[in-house]
Order: C-alpha cells, then structure tokens, then sequence
C-alpha cells in the first residue's frame, strides 16, 4: 500500500505492547463513547448486563468481563489469572476440547481472550443469528469449565512460547521491564503470565481453587452489542447467566503503588545492536480527574510525526531513531511512558533532551493549536474503536470493570473542556526531573 | 494478512472477500444512494450512523487486467507516485491535513481496479472528500518521484522474491494463467519497472483517472443527499474523456503441469490448483462452498486432515479471490523439508476425494455458515463497506448482487458441489518451492 503518513493514535501504544499474544493486556485505554446510550442491568445475582443495538453489520460482539486479573494472584502463584483465560477454551463436560474454537469458527465468528491486572475479558464475534448458541457457550465457560489434566499440562508450552515471544521483542520486552521496575513489588508490576517456575508446576486444583473464588457472580459483566435490540440481549442473557448463584466478588482491596525515585533504574544487556531506553512517570489512575489532562498531554508529547519528542528528540536533535509517549491507567495507577530506540551512545544525551522537552512544557505549556490537535487525536481513536460492535463492547466492558460507565460516556465532551493550562498543570503535577523509572536496553558489549 | 498470496496488495481484500456476503439486505439497501454524475462517474452513499467516522473508496478501473508483461505494476507504481504530492501539497502536508481530520488516506494499483482510500471523523467528510478528489485529480507525478519510488519498489518486489510463500504463489499464477493478464504480479517485474519512465507514468494516470471509469463510495456518520451534493461539485466538473477502449485480453490457458523451484527457507511450499469461475459466473458461489469446505478454517478438510490428523503441514488452506476474468482455486500447504513429499500426495488424495465421494449435508451446512458468517465479519468498518459498495459497482454487478450471492450460496447442494470439483478440479497446476 501507497501509504501517505498520516497517523491515527495509539494513545496506550507502550501499554497495548505488554499483550502477550492471545492474552494478558495491558492497562485501561483511556478511550470514551459518545451517545447512544447503553442498557445496564444489574441482575438479581449481581451479574451486570450491558446491551446496545449496533447495526454497521450483521453481527454482535458477545463479550464476558470478570472483576479478577493479574493483581488477584497471591505472590506465589504468578500466571494463574492469565493460565485460567487459555484453559478456559479447554472446554467443559458439555463442550469437550476443542470444540470451542470449531463452534465458533462454524459460526464464520471469532474468538479471543484478554488478561489484564484488573479485569480479564472472553470475547466473540459472530452472525446476530447465533447470539443465543453463543451467550450458553459463555456461561458454561465461565461455570463448568473442566480443567482436562492433560490439557492443562501441554498448554505450558504455548505459555512458555508466549513468555519467550514476549523477551524476543525488545519494544514488548522493555515496557514489560518498565513496568516491573515502576511498580515492584506492587502487583501492577508482575508479569501477567507469571513464571516460568509457577506454570511448570502448576497443579490442576490451584487453578480449580482459583476460578471457582473468582468467577462469581458479582464478578461477571456480560456486554452484548451489535445487530440485536437489548431486549433480545436481555432475553438471552439473563436466563444463561441469571441462574448463576449469587455470590460476592473474590476480590480484596489493593493499595496503591509506591512513588518513583532515583533508584528505580535497571540496565539490561540485550542480544539487539540496537540501543532501547524507556522511563516511566506515575500518573494519574482511572477514576482521577487529571486522566483528561494527562491523555491529551501524552498525545502532545509523543504521537505522531508532529508531536514534541519526535520533532525535537528524532528531527532536531537526531539523537533517536524512533520515539512514542503512552498513558496506560489502572485503578490503582497511572503510568505516562517514553519509549525509544537509539543507538546505545545517545543514551544519556537522549534521555536529557527527553527532560528538556517536559521541561519546557512545565514552564510555557502547549499551544491552542497543539491541543486541538491532541483532542482530534484523541476523539479519531476513540472513533474508530467504536466503530465495530466489538470495539464499542470492550470500551462499556473495561468501563464497567475498571472504571464507571458513566464516566466512559462522558469522557469526550469532558476532553473536550480541557485547556492548555490544565495540560501544563498535570505536566508539573506528574512528570518530574527525578521522579521517574528508568529500563535501558544495552547492547552486549556497548558501553555501559 | 496471509502472507504469499499472489497480489501483495490486493490480498488483504481478495483473501478476506473469500469469505462473502452482504448482511441485512433490505436494512442495507434502504440506506443507500446511487447516482452517476453527468460526466459519468457513479457516486453511492451509504448512511451508517453507529459511529462518527467516515470512509471513502474511489475505484478506477485500471489495474493488472490492463497490463502486459512490459507494464507490469504500472498501475500501482502510478499510486505509488501520486501519493507523493498534489498541485495544492506535498506529501508530507498532505499527511499533516489528513491527520488533522483524524484520518488516512493511501492508494494502492490492484488486479481489476485501483483504489484510493480515505477515513476520518465523520465532521471532516467534506474535506476528505476534497483530499480524495484532489489526489484522484490533482496529482503532480514529479519525475524524480518516479525515480524514488522506483527504487522503493525494486525493493519490495526483492523482498517478496525472497519470500517463500510469495515466491510460490507468483510462480503458480503465472503457470496458471499462461498470457492472461491475470498472470502478472500486480508489483511488477524488475524489467517491467526499470522500462516505465515518467511519461508512462502519466500516460498511464490518464488513460486511467477519466469519470467514466471511476466510482466513489462513501460509508458513514453522514447525510447522503449533502454527500451526493458534495461529490457533484468535486468530481462533477472533470470533463468527459472516453471510457477508453479496453484492449481484449488473451484467455488463459493453464499449463496444468508440475514446477519444482528450490529457494533457502524454512518450510516447503505447495501450492495446487486450477481456473475457476469469475465473480459473475453461475458457478461462483458452488467453488466458494468448495474451496471452504477444502480449506475454510481449522475444519476445512485440509486443516482437519493434513494437519490436525496426519501432522503433515503448519498451514493447510485455500483461496478463491472473486475477479472479473476466470478465477483461481488454490489450495495451499505450508510443510516442513522433510514431509514436502507425503504432504503433496495426502493434497492431491483430498482433491480426490472431493471429486469422487459426496460431502455429507453437515459439512455442507457448516461450510455455508463459515462462509456467510466471514462475510458479515468483513462488513465491520466503514472502510470495507465503502470497499464493497465501489468494488461491485466496478465489476459491474448488479446492485443486489450480494443478497444473490448469499441466496445462491444457501441452495448450492451435495450435487452441486461434486459437479465443480469434478469440472474444475480435473487438471491441477502445481507448484512446489523446496526449502533448502
């Protein structure tokens, strides 16, 4: 493709890196929707419906949302969250392995799973037609599911493959480490498909004692959106998942992470000739205010081909040869994060005239035009993730799970009102001269 | 993207559109406006109110199906160079203008037409529309950009020769089309490019960009009657040029034999297959049904049997790209070295079988829900819809074609089917690349 560069933005750019193949996602994308309004039910069990009619094609995203991620692991059992989301397909009494993947594929739809720190998602597509087929699919999945022993042991290869794809992409890898290093020993700093160590002897009844405390009713958020009427969601949904017993969330309450200082810095020899450097400043988390602020500021910072860093770190300076900015937000915490790739003598240079572009913001703040910019960014991801039914679903979805859904649809027109002095304001709050995590990338050999 | 099929570009498209048909017709067909302009130049709206996002899909009918082997890749070199700068901008602003409409814009040369492509937020529809009529109209093909873009292309036709995938479905669809047009990579040749200097180029562009052979699609968050309005003043006042005379293009005639090449790769490739009917024939969605019971998914016969039961390949599919000109059914298999041999005969035991033994009526069922399913799933966003709207248009289908598609693909029977295997899969062309 004749591609003229233009770009739309991946405001989580950094963060969507941490998603491990099929799964473990990262944080929340700070994304909103605009009107038509969603149903939201909550059923006599605690389980959340939320329904809406979208009719850009003849299909519906059928999406489960559970209240449990990486954060509800116990220190010592690391991956567990992740390793239910594969086994999960595995199947039940019902629906024998592999015949998950064939009904659904018989359908023309799709399947996919996501594991996050706080919320962990069961998604499918299919033809309008086969909603109810697959709304049973996804309650006997989230009730029955059968663990098989042989099954749980030969999917440790493929999560022992995906733990090895993610260190051999150094951009996976470093935000992966920068996460470690920003949040240690906070759980928002683990690895979401946990240690090698723990999956080589995971035991069937650790993932039996962990599903059955999790996958409760007052975990479960079901979001149906596409060529159906919620009526017709409501008609499906609620006999599957209303007979489920009422139970409480398994969840415990989560404090949140430490602040950043100077020691959290960490070098890593990497096999790559290429130099990497990221730094990581704790920022605002889900339900804060400053969320607005700080996403606009990011996209300000490190977008497109026109933001700050890329015109004064890449252009300017040529110190790197490619940088981005990104905001990931949890409900815990925030993280705004600069990642580039440069050649290991820059390094310090770089990493000064990456300060020096905070710097300047802190003192003069952003231009009208550069925040009219960043709000057109902002609102064209925003766009096009809602364009498709499952798009718009995983926005009500991690809405409903990590933040409100209210919230979520006011999130633009509240974009919207931000000005240039709130965006320099959240500036000097968060991004500091030393108040940040660092993860280097060093080249075998380079000087360090 | 799968990678290797024949057309780098075209793949994205051709590869999904083996999946389909249209979704809630009478929902589908009330929202839609057609008009042809006086100058010629068919216009459709399509009002889609889910999001507030827009997409534009202008095809022009020039592509591989006009190219002989001393053009090959003219059409999506000419793209290529027209991306670089209008009269009004250079690339880069025009990049900065798409960008600050929250939207892209890319044009690409294809097998039976041309595309440029354009989204942003639905409130800019009006100036997207201006950047897509001012890249169709206004494109200033600057000689050294045809130069740069040359050498761009050199690179990626390189890329794709060392490409073991790539390299096997070019060579296959030479074989199979002999002097069709159809035969040609829609990158070109080393030679071809090295021949299109900067007048071939604009020749080219003016052969092609004429209001008689151009549709514009428009899918989105927008009022049909502003759109048909708005596409009157833009591209209404391009004068009359000719449709131009189509040159008659040679039939194919597949060679129906074996090539064996070797190239340094990891796995094997084996590519088998034969002509099959175009978009338009009474046959087309019989082989759709046969190529997806061959290889539409992880049921497919293919998957099912060479990979999960016999462990004899990685991937196990196969394609049916819909065209104007005959059509290809091509079942393909990615293996390793070593079971190349065993994996080549178990194929050609299923093209057997589909040919001699009737498919049960549960195969048959769940081949047409894959089917139908995939198309809907590729109506999702404004952009394929935009595509699809212009694509039939270009093809010269009907405008209901998509609601007849999806009828005849309901009524093809265990009859139907045993009839295409055995009159389209009766003479395979084969290609093996051999790792090494």
């Amino acid at each position: 493709m004749n591609t003229v560069h233009g770009s739309r933005a991946a405001l989580v750019g950094a963060v969507l890196l941490l998603a491990s193949g099929c799964a473990a996602a990262g944080g929340y994308s700070v994304t909103s929707v605009g009107p038509p309004r969603p149903l939201r039910e909550v059923l006599p069990n605690g389980v959340v419906l939320i329904a809406q009619e979208h009719r850009a094609s003849d299909v519906v995203a059928v999406q489960l949302w559970m209240r449990m991620g990486g954060r509800d692991e116990a220190s010592d059992e690391l991956g567990l969250a992740h390793y239910i989301e594969h086994m999960i397909f595995k199947g039940t009494p019902t629906h024998p392995p592999g015949s998950v993947d064939r009904l659904i594929e018989g359908f023309g739809g799709t399947s996919n799973a996501f594991t996050s720190y706080d919320a962990t998602h069961y998604d499918f597509v299919v033809p309008a037609e086969h909603l109810r087929a697959t709304i049973e699919l996804l309650g006997d999945l989230a009730t029955n599911a059968s663990f098989p022993p042989d099954e749980i042991e030969s999917e440790k290869k493929v999560v022992f493959e995906e733990m090895n794809l993610v260190e051999d992409d150094p951009d996976r890898f470093l935000v992966r480490r920068l996460y470690e290093v920003a949040y240690s020993p906070h759980p928002y700093g683990r690895p979401i498909l946990g240690t090698h160590e723990f999956i080589e002897r995971l035991r069937r009844d650790q993932l039996l004692a962990f599903y059955r405390k999790h996958f409760v009713s007052r975990s479960m958020v079901v979001v149906v959106v596409g060529a159906v009427t919620p009526a017709e969601a409501r008609a499906a949904v609620t006999p599957v998942f209303g007979r489920i017993p009422p139970r409480a969330a398994g969840r415990s309450e989560l404090s949140p992470p430490p602040t950043l200082d100077r020691n959290r810095r960490v070098d890593v020899p990497r096999p790559e000739k290429q130099a990497y450097l990221g730094l990581a400043w704790k920022t605002a988390p889900t339900g804060d205010e400053d969320i607005y602020p700080v996403d606009l500021l990011t996209y300000i910072l490190g977008d497109s081909p026109s933001s700050r860093l890329n015109q004064e770190v890449r252009e300017q300076q040529r110190l790197v040869s490619s940088i981005e900015a990104g905001y990931g937000a949890w409900q815990k915490a925030g993280l705004v994060t600069v990642n580039a790739r440069l050649d290991a003598e820059n390094s310090e240079k770089a990493e000064a005239a990456i300060l020096d572009v905070i710097r300047k913001v802190r003192e003069t703040g952003v231009t009208e035009a550069e925040r009219q910019r960043a709000i057109i960014t902002a609102e064209s991801s925003y766009a096009f993730d809602i364009e498709t039914a499952e798009g718009l679903a995983k926005a009500y979805g991690q809405a409903e799970t990590t933040w409100t859904l209210a919230d979520e649809i006011a999130y633009l027109g509240r974009l919207r009102q931000i000005s240039a002095a709130q965006i320099q304001a959240v500036a000097r709050k968060y991004l500091g001269d030393d108040n940040y995590a660092r993860v280097r990338f060093v080249p075998a050999g380079a000087p360090r | 993207m799968t990678p290797g099929v024949r057309r780098p570009a075209v793949l994205g498209l051709g590869g999904l559109l083996a999946a389909g048909v249209l979704t809630a017709p009478s929902a589908a067909v009330a929202q839609l406006r057609h008009e042809q302009l006086d100058n010629g130049l068919t216009v459709i709206v399509r009002e889609n109110p889910v999001a507030p996002v827009v997409a534009v899909s202008l095809l022009v009918k020039m592509g591989t199906r006009w190219e002989q082997p001393a053009t090959a890749g003219i059409a999506n070199f000419v793209h290529a160079v027209m991306v670089k700068g209008t009269a009004k901008r250079s690339g880069a602003e025009l990049a900065e203008a798409v960008a600050a409409l929250g939207g892209k814009i890319s044009a690409t040369g294809e097998v039976d037409y041309s595309e440029i492509r354009a989204s942003s937020l639905a409130r800019f529809w009006r100036d997207l529309l201006g950047l897509v009529a001012e890249l169709a109209f206004e494109p200033t093909l600057r000689t050294d950009d045809v130069d740069r873009e040359r050498d761009w292309l050199l690179s990626r036709i390189q890329k794709r020769r060392d490409n073991a995938p790539s390299r096997a479905f070019d060579a296959f669809y030479a074989a199979l089309y002999g002097s069709h047009p159809y035969a040609l990579p829609a990158l070109g040749t080393p030679e071809s490019l090295a021949r299109i200097d900067h007048a071939a180029i604009v020749a080219a562009y003016r052969a092609g960009y004429r209001p008689e052979r151009m549709v514009l699609a428009v899918s989105g968050q927008v009022a049909a009657s502003e759109v048909l309005a708005e596409a009157r003043r833009r591209f209404g006042g391009m004068a009359r040029a000719g449709a131009g005379v189509d040159p008659p293009v040679p039939a194919p005639i597949a060679s129906a034999g074996r090539i064996e090449l070797e190239m340094p790769a990891q796995q094997s490739q084996i590519l088998t297959g034969s002509l099959a009917p175009g978009l338009d024939h009474p046959d087309h969605a019989a082989v759709k049904v046969l190529s997806t019971i061959l290889g539409g998914g992880m049921a497919g016969r293919l998957f099912a049997e060479l990979r999960d039961k016999q462990g004899l390949a990685y991937t196990a599919t196969s394609y049916y790209d819909p065209v104007r000109e005959p059509g290809a059914l091509v079942l393909y298999l990615g293996t390793a070295p070593e079971n190349a041999q065993q994996a080549e005969a178990a194929l050609l035991a299923e093209v057997d079988r589909v040919r001699r033994d009737p498919v049960s009526a549960e195969e048959l069922t769940r081949a047409k829900g894959y089917l139908l399913g995939r198309y809907a799933m590729d109506r999702r966003t404004n952009e394929r819809l935009a595509w699809y709207l212009a694509f039939y248009e270009i093809e010269g289908q009907p405008r209901d074609f998509p609601e007849r598609y999806r009828r005849a693909v309901e009524t093809v029977s265990t009859a139907d089917i045993l009839r295409v295997a055995q009159r389209y899969l009766g003479a395979l062309t084969t290609v093996v690349v051999r790792a090494r």
